[in-house]
């Protein structure tokens, strides 16, 4: 029915404009960003873009059959439950041209992924570590969850970068040992099931475990604000090195007064931007934008003391603040 | 002290047993720490415990905390209103929960469980909507208004008697003072113990139900305006999830009884601080693995309930 419902929409096209759509895997900053992006490439192509943002997985099942039933040309989608949805995708895929950004679902038949590296970001992550500890040290990571797999490779590529190993993004070692290397060591990775009390109760406990301890990492984005509550009210703000992941206000905030050494952010103007374009090329026959493997990497990028006041400025002018 | 004293064992073990095997735990920051916590969460330990002597339950806990959390900071940042006018909303709001709830309860004689479980959905989705989803703190503005939740009476310059403590003790003086000196607070024992047999002998139950739904949404409030002032970040879809569990936990463990009727304030305040001594004690000993905390929290939780429940009955059987 859906089906059937789809496909005597698709390609009829009002007053001649393409329609793609965006929908993202819910409602935040972050994706206003990827709207933006979206919509820049949508003006630049004279085709028409929508943004859907649905607040959970159900929403987004329900949101993408919309499309379906309205008529679309194409769907860059953020999968949220890739394993579980794969149906659904390839439902869509059959009766829209379907990519999938800033979170895969390899299993569908999606033409093309457009996002991170998680495990090549972490390993940037990494990079700040070294650059804000010259001389080697004691660092404990922080994070929301391990199961979801950005975490993990996002985590691994900070250790295997701090421990001087070779890339691997297969290998995965298993939180609660201590990871030593020639220079660094990471003490341990602690989750707090996005618990805020909990993340900064996990920094709090590290202070008091390892008190000389050189620097904390908090790889999603709200644990790096976290960490500098805890340094604040333990008054060693300064004293132990900060190094973050994804732009929270107050990360920047940190890089600017000095109190972060840096972060990694990804693009995601660029994930909307480089979708719409794809998408646009793809309802023109042109497969040339597919690369092989399927995966059009939108690298992360390291943001310093240096460059933060540019990129904030930048992120800002996007957001419309 | 009948009453409390399994519980207290099962602090002065668990404390013993964290100073022998964790690192720096009687170090003063640690100290603190753990007194803040115990701080914070004993607010909602003592809101919770009234509904539960009242034969009651309340499961909305969690999504007051989150309401609030993200609510004042929502409030001051995004809608530029005074902190004061943020927090008198935020108890304004929180007394007319409390008393919707109990009027539920008592009026339409609805059934605790389902009514504070609708409020756990309909809190925490209002505050998503309010929100739109969107984290809420203070950035590095109103530190004045911060300091309620972040700093502490020194004592040496590494340990400091932290502002959440103080402000708990102070509610638990007035709690216990309430349960145990006062008219009232008997008629709210009375009323656990036997709803029925309460309203035959004269006492408006009804009012004494309210009453303590009431306070336990307010004490919620509290809790959760010290949690962001505290942390300074909230995420409508994820603050204060399960925290009415830890609540209710720490009351039942402090001596609360789920049938109503039986609890001390003393209980609960105890009871907070094993569970937060728990929480440090797996960060702070090498071998015990993070992932592993529900599994030791129960397990202790457990074990402390049962040897309550036998030393009762062998004071039962001497007497």
């Amino acid at each position: 029915m859906l089906g059937a419902l789809a496909l005597s929409g698709c390609g009829e096209k009002e007053g001649g404009k393409a329609k793609f759509a965006l929908v993202t895997t819910g409602v935040a900053s972050f994706w206003d960003i990827c709207k933006k992006g979206g919509e820049d490439a949508a003006a630049a192509l004279g085709v028409e873009v929508e943004v859907l943002m649905p607040s959970s997985g159900d929403d987004q099942k329900s949101k993408l059959e919309d499309l379906l039933a309205k008529g679309v040309d194409g769907i860059a989608v953020a999968a949220i439950d890739p394993v579980n949805q794969a149906g659904l995708f390839d439902e869509v895929a059959e009766n829209a041209i379907l990519i999938t950004m800033d979170t895969d679902a390899p299993a569908s038949k999606r033409k093309v992924y457009v996002g991170m590296d998680n495990y090549e970001a972490g390993w940037m992550c990494g990079e700040l570590v070294k650059e804000a500890l010259p001389d080697g040290g004691e660092v404990a990571l922080f994070i929301g969850r391990l199961e979801q797999d950005n975490a993990k490779r996002r985590r691994q590529g900070v250790i295997d970068c701090l421990l001087g190993r070779d890339k691997d993004a297969s290998r995965y070692d298993a939180p609660g040992q201590p990871q030593v290397g020639p220079k660094y060591t990471v003490l341990a990775t602690i989750t707090d099931q996005f618990d805020r009390a909990k993340g900064k109760a996990n920094v709090e406990d590290m202070l008091t475990k390892h008190e000389g301890i050189d620097a904390l990492v908090g790889l999603f984005a709200y644990n790096p604000p976290l960490i500098l509550e805890a340094l604040k009210q333990a008054n060693r703000l300064g004293e132990v090195k900060v190094v973050g992941f994804d732009e929270d206000d107050v990360t920047l905030q940190g890089i600017e007064e000095g109190t972060v050494y840096g972060t990694v952010v990804q693009d995601p103007y660029e994930y909307g931007n480089r979708s719409i374009r794809i998408l646009h090329a793809l309802s023109q026959g042109d497969k040339s934008v597919i690369p092989e493997g399927g995966f059009i990497n939108i690298e992360a990028r390291q943001i310093r003391r240096d460059n933060v006041a540019a990129f904030r400025g930048d992120l800002n002018s996007k957001l419309g603040k | 002290m009948k009453k409390i004293k399994g519980i207290l064992i099962t602090l002065i073990l668990v404390y013993v047993a964290t100073a022998l095997l964790g690192e720096n735990f009687l170090g003063g920051y640690n100290q603190g720490k753990l007194l803040e916590r115990t701080g914070l969460y004993g607010l909602l330990g003592i809101g919770v415990a009234f509904v539960i002597i009242g034969g009651g339950i309340d499961l909305s806990i969690g999504s007051v905390v989150c309401l609030v959390g993200c609510g004042v900071p929502w409030l001051v940042m995004r809608q530029g209103w005074s902190p004061t006018s943020a927090v008198a909303m935020a108890m304004l709001v929180s007394l007319g929960i409390g008393l919707w709830h109990g009027l539920l309860i008592t009026k339409l004689r609805l059934q605790p469980f389902v009514v504070t479980l609708c409020g756990l959905l309909i809190y925490r989705g209002a505050t998503r909507g309010m929100a739109e989803d969107q984290s809420q703190g203070f950035g590095g503005e109103h530190e004045g208004f911060r300091a309620l939740g972040t700093e502490a009476i020194a004592v040496t310059d590494k340990f400091g008697i932290p502002f959440p403590f103080v402000i708990m003790v102070g509610v638990a003086v007035v709690a216990w003072i309430f349960l145990n000196k006062t008219i009232w607070g008997r008629y709210l024992f009375a009323l656990g113990n036997n709803e029925e047999a309460a309203r035959l002998s004269g006492i408006d139950t009804d009012r004494m139900v309210i009453l303590s739904y009431v306070v336990c949404s307010m004490l919620a409030a509290l809790g959760g305006l010290l949690f962001i002032l505290n942390g300074n970040s909230a995420q409508p879809s994820d603050f204060g999830n399960f925290y009415e569990l830890y609540a209710i936990a720490a009351a039942v463990l402090g001596g609360c009884s789920l049938r109503g009727g039986e609890g001390t304030v003393v209980g609960v305040v105890i009871g907070t601080a094993v569970m937060q001594l728990l929480k440090n004690m797996i960060n702070l000993v090498d071998w015990l693995k993070s992932h592993m905390e529900f599994l030791i929290v129960g397990v202790v939780l457990l074990v402390a309930v049962m040897a309550d429940e036998v030393l009762k009955r062998r004071v039962a059987k001497r007497r």
